[in-house]
């Protein structure tokens, strides 16, 4: 049964035929007392309705049943009763009812089947089935809001991947490079001292046989032969100096890995606190290491680092902002291109400014690039979310950020964190700590 | 110190400058010193090794004397890898080119499948014997092809060539044989193959001059058949059709199948057309020139033989080419 089906009432009507005393009997029956009012029906057709409180205004003027009481009920009907069709979906006939329905409530409404009576619909059960409804769809936003959160926060996270990706991309490589020099010097230092051993061993006999005392002569030159034979072998495949450089590039190369190794738990300060009072010029250079690789080759890097004082931040947050920000100004420049970076402070703010001379932002893109999923880049590429992140994080510092733009020159960001010396931000910082 | 001879001795040998006029040269590209250091000394007792950090000194080098290998890094302030082994391949075409890189990403090897049509892709770390023996081969092929030029292709496209299209969609087929009918030759045969019994079954009846194919068909992978096919039938060349890139699969079919190009679903009708054109090219000069073929030579990996599809596949190959025999 649909929900319109439900609010059907079967009813007997009344008829035109029908007089005031008539439809006072039905009311009076006990069968009627649910009902506010009976329907009244011309040939199939509703023609109006006839209440109680009508009814009983009749009654109680004076002489009120001697005068009306033979009439037809037409005489005192409401002549626009409140019809419905009951093919109209539910929404259009609770709106119609609830606007037209007069209050205090006196009446019902009649509900036709293509113009023809059906029988009749109580107000009390539309507000019900209304009621219900809207629960409904109350449990369905809140469940559609949930659902929307957890996607967010699936899709923060694969922003986050996203960059992740990036990141290993790069130090990948960075730490490959001297990898792959240390692991082939390791393999010929092997090959040296396999031929050392050799050179050795053939020491070893000249010493044995000189020492056997019974030595000849021709036997010692022949000895000293081969062994100045396998030194000169050895000295011109493994000049000394080609040697010392490989112990030195390998050594060199293993700090390197060891130097990479440390900047990357500098980055994520995963062993150390999750606030902490930092100098913006300190995690700005920790963050240009995971970011050299994106910058490498492309990128001429200028820094005016100002003195400024330390803030307290997020420093894990804070790097992400920075690397973002720097990650960004590298993939804007095609060609070669320059960054400036910038720090200073005023006495309410410290700021740090990334610019950079790539293709620049237009103004209608200018206005949406902190909003979520905003993105000019194609579909795989970039999930939208990386400065609606940088901007949410700044917000939670209470700092703020702002951007500079012009097409074909470049684009600049300047970001704003509460100085720690000005009360005005007395209440401190809200660091969103679990998310990061 | 004291082991060291005194510098006069030294001085008589430096590895470096003992050029000997009959050794094969290498010419190792870049930017980190101590790669091309540690390169020079495992390469030194063999060969001529040049080195520089520069893309543009390296191709000047390449004009003034004879290369037989060239290993490249991918990425380099400048020039990368890739862009140098294309404009490398255009200059000196008998050089082999390897690319020698720290990360194996999308750019890269696409790169080097489409652009610098390299002859092996070589990840850092190396194995240092691993990579004697790759460039071993390398300057064995590029010695066996002297000064050879490619043949022009001639009156050729009036043969009746055969091409197979390996993917489950059979409109991939169609597209080629559209293409292909209405741009090189209405004599050419298409086939379609959309199982790897239809793949061999094709094998059986024709010689197959160039393979269109999806990397997979179904749950089968048809990398492993393509490695094969390079192998016992190294004039066959193949053009990989796909939706999805795994940078590692490509490494692999490159060094194991030397596939010619690697084109993005959905296709696009010049892109193919243009590398069916330039497969054709190449098919029709190994014939021509067959030792052209050693070019393409792949490596064999025991871990694409060592699988049941593969041992079937190999089955194949070797009661078929018995049976020819």
């Amino acid at each position: 049964m649909s929900e319109v089906e439900s609010l059907l009432v079967q009813l007997e009507p009344v008829t035109p035929s029908h007089t005031v005393d008539d439809v006072s009997e039905l009311l009076l029956h006990d069968d009627y007392e649910r009902f506010l009012c009976l329907p009244v029906v011309d040939a199939g057709r509703p023609i109006g309705v006839i209440s109680r409180s009508e009814m009983q205004k009749i009654y109680m003027s004076m002489y009120g049943r001697e005068l009306y009481g033979k009439k037809s009920v037409t005489q005192f009907m409401n002549r626009k009763a409140v019809v419905v069709d009951m093919k109209q979906p539910m929404e259009q006939i609770s709106r119609y009812v609830t606007s037209n329905i007069k209050f205090p409530i006196t009446e019902d409404f009649i509900l036709t089947r293509d113009g023809q009576y059906s029988g009749i619909g109580h107000v009390v059960d539309l507000l019900k089935v209304m009621e219900g409804k809207l629960t409904r769809q109350s449990e369905e936003i809140t469940r559609a809001y949930r659902e929307l959160q957890a996607s967010q926060s699936q899709l923060i996270q694969s922003e986050k991947m996203a960059s992740l990706g990036q990141m290993v991309a790069g130090v990948a490589h960075e730490i490959n490079t001297p990898l792959g020099y240390v692991k082939n010097n390791v393999s010929l230092a092997q090959d040296v001292f396999a031929q050392l051993k050799g050179l050795v061993a053939s020491y070893d006999e000249l010493l044995a046989l000189l020492m056997g005392g019974e030595a000849e002569e021709t036997a010692v030159v022949r000895y000293l032969g081969e062994i100045d034979r396998q030194r000169n072998d050895f000295w011109s495949v493994y000049p000394a100096e080609e040697v010392d450089n490989l112990f030195g590039d390998t050594l060199f190369g293993v700090d390197q890995i060891s130097e990479i190794v440390l900047n990357l738990k500098n980055f994520s300060r995963l062993d150390q606190a999750a606030v902490d009072e930092v100098s913006l010029n300190q995690t700005i250079e920790s963050t240009l290491v995971i970011a050299k690789n994106v910058l490498k080759n492309k990128v001429q890097l200028i820094k005016q680092y100002g003195e400024i004082p330390a803030v307290k931040c997020s420093p894990s947050q804070i790097n992400q902002v920075f690397l973002n920000l720097l990650t960004n100004a590298a993939q804007a420049m095609d060609g070669n291109g320059k960054i400036l970076i910038r720090t200073w402070a005023d006495e309410r703010y410290v700021y740090a400014s990334v610019q950079d001379t790539g293709k620049g932002i237009s103004k209608e893109n200018l206005q949406k690039i902190f909003d979520p999923f905003f993105t000019t880049k194609p579909v795989g590429e970039g999930t939208g979310l990386g400065l609606s992140i940088v901007f949410k994080i700044i917000e939670s510092h209470k700092g703020f950020i702002r951007v500079a733009s012009e097409v074909g020159k470049g684009t600049r960001f300047i970001v704003a964190l509460p100085h720690p010396k000005d009360s005005r931000h007395a209440n401190k910082p809200e660091l969103d700590t679990a998310q990061a | 110190m004291q082991t060291s001879p005194s510098s006069t001795q030294r001085k008589l040998n430096p590895v470096t400058s003992t050029v000997a006029v009959n050794r094969p040269t290498i010419l190792c590209v870049d930017d980190e010193e101590r790669i091309l250091r540690s390169l020079r000394m495992l390469f030194a007792q063999t060969y001529n090794v040049r080195v520089t950090t520069d893309g543009n000194e390296a191709l000047q080098i390449l004009q003034q004397e004879k290369i037989h290998v060239l290993i490249s890094d991918q990425r380099m302030p400048g020039m990368t890898g890739v862009e140098l082994l294309r404009r490398a391949k255009y200059i000196v075409p008998n050089t082999m080119r390897l690319l020698l890189t720290g990360y194996s990403d999308l750019d890269s090897t696409l790169g080097s499948i489409n652009e610098g049509e390299v002859f092996r892709f070589i990840n850092k770390p190396w194995d240092a014997d691993a990579i004697k023996a790759t460039v071993a081969s390398a300057v064995d092929i590029a010695l066996s092809l002297g000064d050879m030029t490619l043949p022009a292709p001639s009156a050729n496209s009036t043969v009746t060539d055969h091409i197979l299209v390996i993917d489950e969609d059979p409109l991939s087929a169609v597209q080629v044989r559209e293409l292909v009918h209405e741009h090189i030759s209405a004599g050419l045969v298409i086939h379609h193959a959309a199982t790897i019994e239809d793949v061999l079954e094709a094998l059986r009846q024709h010689e197959i001059a160039v393979v269109v194919s999806e990397v997979r068909i179904g749950t089968a992978d048809v990398t492993t058949l393509i490695k094969l096919l390079k192998r016992f039938n190294p004039r066959t060349v193949s053009i990989l059709l796909t939706t999805f890139y795994d940078a590692s699969m490509l490494v692999t079919l490159i060094n194991e199948a030397q596939v010619y190009r690697c084109i993005p679903k959905p296709i696009r009708a010049k892109l193919l057309l243009r590398a069916i054109e330039g497969a054709l090219e190449s098919y029709w000069s190994f014939q021509v020139a067959p030792s052209l073929v050693k070019k393409h030579e792949v490596e064999v990996s025991k871990e694409t033989t060592e699988n049941p599809l593969a041992s079937r596949i190999v089955g194949f190959f070797k009661s078929f080419s018995a049976q020819r025999t």
